[in-house]
């Protein structure tokens, strides 16, 4: 067990401090324009949707200018009048699931592919491939019928399952090319140590995978969290039983018929994606930090 | 994905022989192997199996409407492929593919680089980063025919262009769908890339570095070779979802001026023009299709793969 | 499986499983009670508060022994359709009532889903607007009751416009020369690449007295010269200048954001623009403007391609006796159909017209209505909408020849009714 750790707080101080090291001041320069680049990039439509999302009534998409009033919180109280919180209940729940089933599931066939003696290796994870490659409109009207018959429409065990057989593969594959990037020799010593497969396993390379993983689990999460055509298609109303937040945003309507919402949609999209930043952000720290975080602190 | 799983039962013992490994008892790892496998292959059967199974059988049938006249063969098929539609939605849906692949890559690779070192508010750039890819992509794909859209303009404002129409005119209008693809998704290559960067082992440059290596040589020859199967597992799977693009191209131009895909395509005759036959079939051809294509991509990961676990029953 | 290390961990560890832990479904009422009616329809006015949730709510109260619910289905046609559709083809009972767009009678019923109203014809033909009520029927037969209508304006700017244009050639060169000496865009109407692009087109093509089918729908009428002259009028309109930038990329809202910006002098929509244009209160035009018939070619009359929906009995529904009783009451009901029209929302009852004749939507909507035509509601109507769209919209756009669109388009109508 000390073995991995030492290992990993060696790789984590070089990789931080090589680089800087070696800066110049034109260098710093360069890189600082680059990141306002980057920044402008990213968050410019961002920014956008925050400036529309506080525009009152029609200005919203009758001028192209952003800084444009009046401007108001109307489309947030819009927002929370129409059972918004029992959306995001359902998303979060739904989303969550997903990600600890994909992660747990995924993970011991990962490691079977990765480690383990098993026959036709390429083979099997074709067939992983394959699970997810079916154009998934043509899969909505056999699985409405199945669903239907099992009762599961307008549940959450009837979108999370679904969401976990079709992430399954991409969570297969994350996990499979990271456990496999991990020495084997550090398996072995625990072997030695007497250590069965199962616990070198959990042991010693999940730890050791933890940025596979918790890339593996935020793409899950988001995956989940952003689908749009089961989720309208399994359940498609009631908040307050499992329509999950992209459905319901996109069931907002504006006062009378014809008329687009955009100051409510857009108003929704910050406040869903708030919480999905921290989401990110927590488990991107895992990535970046990996095992050491809490001794290393860069 | 049926066949595979059986046959990995049949085969009790198959194990055997994995040299340099005397100590294990080979029999209980093919075991243990086949155990942690079938709880995700059961899975992924119990809901996908089914489904595609039932689309390739009513591929074969015959329908006027939503209504069955009988057994068709191969006639959706053939209908399908002698369809000039299917030809242009395939090109499109190709170029798409390529283009915001490579880009996506590109400006992912470069994000993951960024991210991977350590400069004062790192934190802050991290979270913008991921911004992009967290908004919901049917808000996204509104949110960019707002900001493209010649009314109000919003691009067209900030950059002074009057009355350009991006989404009005061939050409733009694919330019516009690719341009905001990359922007959703450039961040999960992006989040990829990084988890593979962190897992390279900080000697293997200590050692390059001793040896004077610059800076874009120990990328090139050290940081791209490791961190290959991250970007294989990347390219694969935006390669796969780049193939199947439907939100973008129907809300931002609803398939006119050459972006209609091939997912728009069989959402026609799944859902607006009900055909089930021949949207089954159309179903069916685009899997192929995709399916070859990232057949590809796993023989050269499944080399990785396999490199990784020291050459073992491939 | 991981140890945990440190608090974020911890809290991360303690979110998941309290997530694992509430992962079954909260309990929520299924179904109604017993002689409860489900009635599935979209839109803002099918919402708490809108007036169908009103028209709903009077019905339960007159008749408390089947009192009606409301299942709020998607603002999107598209997705309003799917829902029914995945209910109905699994022949399942949820829906009683359903709120059928105008071009969908001729699919539900050819289906199978839809009770025939034959036997209430005689009263529902009455009290009808004779275009509503020729949407609701298909194969000779009535299969939905007329509830809400709709048809489209001529939106003008009163500040640079004496009198509205009666041809859609005065209409051009008026927008080409206003256009220009104010330096905003001429005419914008609904121009992408949608349904709304086919009712638009329609209403050009109908007005230089183009047919699409005869009246019982066997025979095809439609006109490839009638047809090629529209297109070409509209690829020209856009070459010169006539059509504002934005209109190969307008939907509804689009075409209304400009015009309320005065952005333009000209605009083809719906009612429902008139109320919030007027409400706005930083529109320049708030008080500039005003509503006409539309154009023609002929310069003669107007039409219309009517909108709207009807509602119908689902033909797997419990309850069909007072399902039909309710969609009878919907369309007959003065009282209900005042509701209507006093929420803007355009009725389908004659009579009712002649009641708001001081309400200038409401009073040129019934002129206009009376003239309106359905698009055919024809089972296939969504297939041949859809090549409409893809052989006229590239030919007005320059990428493709108007004659050979309109041939393409003749063929494909002649292969629907063989």
């Amino acid at each position: 067990m000390s073995q991995p750790a030492t290992r990993t707080q060696a790789k984590k101080r070089g990789g931080s401090q090589g680089v800087v090291e070696q800066r110049s001041a034109a260098q710093i320069w360069g890189k600082s324009t680059l990141l306002l680049v980057i920044l402008f990039w990213c968050l410019f439509p961002f920014f956008w949707l925050i400036m529309t999302s506080l525009k009152k009534g029609d200005r919203a998409l009758n001028s192209p200018d952003l800084f444009q009033g009046p401007f108001g919180i109307q489309n947030y109280e819009a927002v929370f009048q129409q059972d918004f919180l029992l959306n995001l209940r359902n998303s979060l729940a739904i989303a969550g699931m997903t990600t600890i089933l994909c992660v747990l599931v995924g993970s011991f066939a990962a490691y079977a592919l990765a480690r383990l003696p098993l026959k036709r290796k390429i083979l099997l994870l074709s067939a992983v491939l394959a699970v997810s490659l079916f154009p998934p409109v043509a899969l909505v009207p056999p699985l409405y019928e199945l669903w239907r018959t099992l009762g599961l429409l307008n549940t959450w065990e009837g979108l999370y399952i679904p969401y976990t057989s079709f992430t399954l593969p991409l969570t297969i594959f994350i996990l499979t090319t990271f456990f496999a990037a991990i020495p084997k020799d550090l398996e072995e010593a625990a072997r030695v140590d007497g250590a069965s497969p199962f616990k070198a396993f959990y042991r010693v390379i999940f730890p050791l995978a933890a940025p596979g993983v918790f890339a593996a689990a935020i793409i899950i999460f988001v995956s989940a969290w952003n689908e749009f055509l089961l989720a309208s298609t399994f359940a498609p109303r009631n908040p307050e039983i499992a329509q999950t937040v992209p459905v319901a945003i996109a069931a907002f309507t504006g006062a009378v018929e014809f008329q687009r919402p955009v100051g409510t949609i857009t108003a929704a999209c910050v406040v869903v994606t708030v919480p999905m930043i921290i989401v990110a952000l927590l488990f991107q720290k895992r990535i970046v930090a990996g095992l050491t975080a809490g001794s290393v602190k860069g | 994905m049926a066949t595979t799983s059986t046959d990995t039962k049949r085969r009790p013992g198959s194990g055997e022989g994995a040299p340099g490994r005397p100590r294990k008892k080979e029999m209980s790892e093919t075991t243990l192997g086949k155990v942690f496998v079938a709880p995700a292959i059961l899975l992924m059967a119990l809901v996908a199996l089914f489904p595609v199974v039932y689309a390739f059988v009513i591929s074969l049938q015959a329908y006027t409407g939503r209504q069955r006249e009988g057994f068709a063969g191969i006639d959706n098929y053939v209908e399908a492929l002698t369809d000039e539609r299917f030809w242009t939605s395939l090109e499109f849906t190709l170029i798409f593919t390529v283009t915001s692949v490579a880009a996506e890559f590109l400006i992912g690779l470069g994000f993951a680089l960024l991210m991977n070192q350590a400069f004062r508010g790192r934190g802050v750039t991290r979270a913008s980063i991921l911004v992009p890819w967290v908004i919901p992509t049917v808000i996204a794909a509104q949110m960019w025919f707002f900001m493209f859209n010649v009314t109000p303009g919003f691009i067209n404002n900030v950059f002074g262009l009057g009355d350009f129409s991006w989404l009005g005119q061939s050409g733009w209008a694919s330019f516009a769908i690719i341009f905001a693809d990359v922007w959703k998704t450039a961040p999960f290559v992006a989040l990829l890339l990084l988890a593979g960067l962190q897992t390279i082992p900080e000697d293997v440059y200590e050692g390059a570095r001793v040896d004077g290596a610059k800076m874009f040589q120990r990328f090139w020859y050290i940081t791209l070779p490791l961190l290959k199967p991250a970007i294989l597992v990347a390219l694969l799977f935006r390669t796969v979802e780049a193939l199947r693009v439907y939100d973008l191209p129907q809300v931002m131009t609803g398939g006119a001026f050459g972006t209609e895909s091939l997912s728009i395509l069989v959402q026609q005759y799944v859902v607006r023009t009900p055909d089930p036959g021949l949207g089954s079939a159309l179903s069916t051809i685009t899997f192929v299709i995709i399916l070859g294509v990232g057949l590809i991509f796993v023989n050269f990961l499944g080399k990785e793969l396999v490199i990784g676990g020291e050459g073992e029953n491939r | 499986m991981i140890r945990p290390r440190n608090r974020s961990r911890w809290a991360a560890a303690g979110v998941l499983s309290l997530v694992a832990v509430a992962a079954c479904t909260p309990g929520g009422d299924e179904g109604g009670g017993e002689g409860e009616l489900v009635w599935a329809l979209g839109g803002s006015e099918a919402k708490p508060g809108g007036v169908h949730q009103q028209v709903a709510q009077l019905w339960s109260e007159q008749n408390p022994d089947t009192p009606i619910r409301i299942e709020v289905l998607p603002d999107e046609a598209d997705q309003q359709r799917e829902q029914q559709a995945l209910e109905l083809q699994a022949e399942g009972s949820n829906f009683d009532v359903l709120g059928v767009d105008v071009i969908w009678t001729g699919e539900y019923s050819t289906n199978g889903w839809l009770e025939s109203l034959e036997d209430v014809r005689g009263e529902i033909e009455e009290a009808s607007i004779p275009g509503a009520f020729e949407s609701s029927t298909w194969g000779g037969e009535l299969w939905a009751a007329p509830y809400n209508s709709n048809a489209g304006f001529l939106y003008y700017r009163t500040d640079l416009v004496d009198e509205p244009p009666t041809t859609w050639d005065e209409l051009c060169e008026m927008a080409i020369e206003i256009g220009e000496q104010e330096n905003i865009g001429g005419f914008i109407g609904q121009g992408s690449r949608y349904e709304g692009f086919v009712v638009n087109w329609l209403e050009y093509y109908w007005s230089d007295g183009g047919e699409l089918f005869n009246e019982d729908q066997s025979e095809v009428l439609f006109d490839v010269d009638t047809a090629t002259a529209a297109t070409e009028w509209l690829a020209e309109a856009k070459e010169s200048g006539c059509l504002a930038p934005g209109f190969n990329t307008a939907a509804e809202e689009e075409a209304r954001n400009e015009f309320q910006s005065g952005n333009v002098v000209f605009m083809r929509n719906w009612p429902y623009a008139y109320g919030l244009i007027q409400e706005d209160q930083q529109s320049p035009v708030r008080e500039n403007f005003d509503i006409a018939p539309l154009p023609t070619f002929t310069g003669e009359g107007t039409i219309s391609a009517l909108g709207g929906f009807n509602n119908a009995v689902s033909a797997f529904s419990d309850n069909k006796e007072a399902a039909k009783d309710f969609v009878v009451w919907a369309a007959t009901n003065e009282e209900v159909q005042s509701m209507l029209a006093e929420d803007a929302v355009p009725p389908t009852m004659q009579a009712v017209y002649d009641q708001f004749a001081d309400d200038p939507v409401m009073s040129l909507l019934g002129e206009v209505l009376a003239e309106a035509k359905p698009r055919p509601p024809s089972p296939q109507w969504n297939a041949i909408s859809v090549e409409m769209q893809r052989e006229f919209f590239p030919a007005y756009n320059g990428e493709g020849d108007p004659a050979e669109a309109s041939q393409a388009v003749q063929e494909f109508l002649q292969s629907t009714v063989e």
